[in-house]
């Protein structure tokens, strides 16, 4: 009995404690759910206001009559702030959907080379690719903006295709080479030995086992292109060919009351990055982290 | 298997030094066995050095002239360093390079700080576990520009949500200026880029915090260690390399923000606000001083590379730990 009793209270002691930094834990997550959740909870309050109901004081904090308003005037085509918005959107569509297809038609092989192939300044190479990440957009606005007004691509599309193609590559690189590393190598040389030549191995065999990583860069990709502002706000100053961050930026320093259009505008240009992450996170995560992390 | 690779480039180039005859027309042929490899990362570099080194370059050469405003190059003319010594000796700069100081810092620091404590909290299963995670991620993944409207209205000196509530509970008579007043603008910025910025740090620790051994933790409990000595003796050194990396990444990205504050004051009041992009931005695309503006990046750059350094420092380091 008497050792039962002696084994049993440094546990129950010991559990006390833990319990201690549980509750913090919890207390802690608590507060930074709260921290983050509010600003958005806030922003879609906000956004089914009418800009009247917006601007009280003491603020509703619940809208006393919601309403739908600034979403249908930001997507009827008929308004004349729906159709830029909408314009908006398909151009910040076309733009991130052509440079994730681009960037992963030239990070996929560059990728696969640095994870496989030992040449000479293999090294070299690959850390000057990390290192223009850490360059801001700035040092390279104003020769790109030169240069691009030089080959006529100012308020183009293709200009910023071409600066996000740069700007997005070394992290497609970084993430791709991650889940190349992860492939056993045995299987190609296996397919080697059957005969197939290195390309076809590369082709036939890693890029299908590579999907996920490359569907997880695609994403990467797209939310980098999609939210990208100082680049389109510099290269295009014509209203139809805006991005939605450089057209929202524009429009709402012109209507600077209009709150309620303002969060539904910001909630709607953040709905496809969200959803693409949310349905994709488990990939999303692994492959950013999967560079820095040892197994 | 990475390690391994890297040690085999080292130790090739250790052997090539050796004996540097053979080694050149060793050096060649090996290039040249090579070459298929290279068509594999051409189409990259080629991208690269089109839209990265010329740009440095010309970056570089313009830091020497004086341009006259609206981009007519061919009237440039040579100054020396007449760009870099009015940009040293200038109050503004000293003025925003402290800014720019204070922003990183507090940013970078609190961020990982924030992240890490939550990686830490959601470090074991409950139910919802997966849900918070992805709330917490949220304002990670969406644009900085929605985020800076959202909280500008947050801070909105009539109608902000803060304000309504500092008033509320009677802690004020009139609703506070967060971002419209010198003293309280930095500090309300930073608290955005933090809350943009903390789930980067709780996904990269998340991550690393997969990597500790539950066996040494187990142990460690068996031994009698508390949550506190089992985190500072097992957790914590496991997770040095991942935090070197997520530290600098974040510096880095503090460093070289502009959208939060360009959106939500432009530098503004009085200079308050400015940091080192924006005020290159500005000088640059606002008053058209594209030589100082220039310079100014050449000093930024010269920064970045020393921050580089350290980070592919921490990266390789890494590597050879798990080629050893």
């Amino acid at each position: 009995m008497s050792t039962i009793a002696e084994t049993a209270m440094p546990r129950t002691h010991r559990r006390k404690r833990v319990d201690g930094w549980r509750w913090a834990g919890r207390i802690f997550l608590a507060l930074m759910l709260f921290y983050t959740a509010v600003p958005m909870i806030w922003m879609l309050l906000t956004s089914i206001k009418s800009g009247f109901a917006a601007m009280q004081l003491p603020p509703q904090w619940w809208p006393a009559e919601p309403t739908l308003a600034s979403y249908q005037k930001l997507l009827d085509p008929q308004n004349s702030v729906g159709a830029d918005f909408l314009r908006f959107f398909w151009n910040s569509l076309f733009v991130s959907t052509l440079t994730t297809i681009l960037g992963l038609i030239v990070a996929v092989p560059a990728a696969y080379a640095f994870s496989r192939f030992t040449f000479p300044g293999r090294n070299f190479l690959f850390f000057s690719v990390l290192l223009r990440n850490m360059f801001p957009a700035v040092i390279f606005l104003i020769p790109l903006f030169i240069l691009m007004r030089w080959i006529g691509l100012v308020n183009t599309h293709g200009s910023l295709i071409i600066t996000y193609l740069t700007f997005g590559l070394p992290l497609a690189i970084w993430l791709l080479k991650g889940f190349y590393d992860n492939i056993p190598i045995q299987l190609e040389q296996a397919a080697r030995i059957d005969g197939a030549t290195r390309f076809q191995a590369f082709v036939l065999i890693v890029m299908p086992l590579s999907i996920p990583g490359i569907i997880a860069t695609a994403i990467y990709s797209f939310i980098g292109a999609w939210n990208e502002y100082i680049y389109a706000y510099t290269f295009l100053s014509k209203n139809e060919q805006l991005t939605l961050p450089a057209g929202i930026q524009r429009f709402f320093s012109e209507n600077t009351t209009d709150f309620p259009g303002l969060m539904a505008a910001s909630f709607m240009m953040s709905v496809p990055v969200v959803v693409l992450f949310l349905v994709l996170q488990r990939s999303f995560v692994r492959a950013l982290t999967e560079g820095a992390v040892k197994h | 298997m990475q390690g391994r690779v890297v040690v085999t480039i080292v130790t090739g180039q250790a052997e090539a030094s050796r004996s540097p005859e053979p080694a050149r027309s060793g050096m060649v042929r090996t290039v040249w066995e090579h070459r298929a490899d290279y068509a594999y990362v051409l189409p990259a570099i080629v991208v690269m050095l089109v839209v990265i080194a010329y740009p440095i370059y010309y970056t570089a050469d313009l830091s020497f002239f004086m341009t006259p405003p609206g981009l007519q190059l061919r009237d440039k003319t040579f100054v020396g360093f007449d760009n870099y010594s009015a940009i040293l000796t200038s109050g503004v700069f000293w003025k925003v390079t402290w800014n720019t100081l204070i922003w990183t810092l507090a940013s970078t620091i609190i961020s990982f700080a924030l992240g890490f404590a939550t990686a830490l909290a959601l470090n074991r299963e409950f139910i919802g576990r997966g849900v918070m995670r992805g709330i917490l991620i949220i304002p990670w993944v969406i644009s900085a520009v929605a985020a800076s409207y959202i909280w500008k209205w947050i801070y909105h000196s009539d109608f902000g949500i803060i304000g309504a509530i500092l008033v509320g509970l009677h802690l004020t008579d009139r609703p506070p200026n967060f971002i419209d007043s010198v003293g309280t603008v930095l500090p309300s910025l930073i608290v955005v880029n933090i809350w943009r910025e903390f789930p980067f740090a709780m996904i990269m620790m998340m991550a690393g915090l997969q990597t500790v051994p539950e066996q040494l933790l187990r142990a460690a409990k068996v031994d009698g260690a508390s949550a506190w000595q089992r985190f500072w003796h097992v957790t914590f050194p496991h997770l040095r390399n991942v935090s070197t990396v997520t530290v600098l990444l974040l510096a880095v990205a503090n460093f070289n923000s502009f959208i939060i504050p360009w959106i939500m004051t432009g530098g503004g009041p009085s200079n308050a606000s400015h940091i080192w992009i924006t005020h290159i931005y500005e000088l640059a695309f606002g008053r058209q001083r594209w030589g100082v503006a220039s310079a100014y990046s050449v000093l930024l750059f010269f920064i970045l590379m020393t921050l580089g350094y350290f980070y592919v420092r921490a990266l390789s380091g890494d590597k050879k730990e798990r080629g050893a």
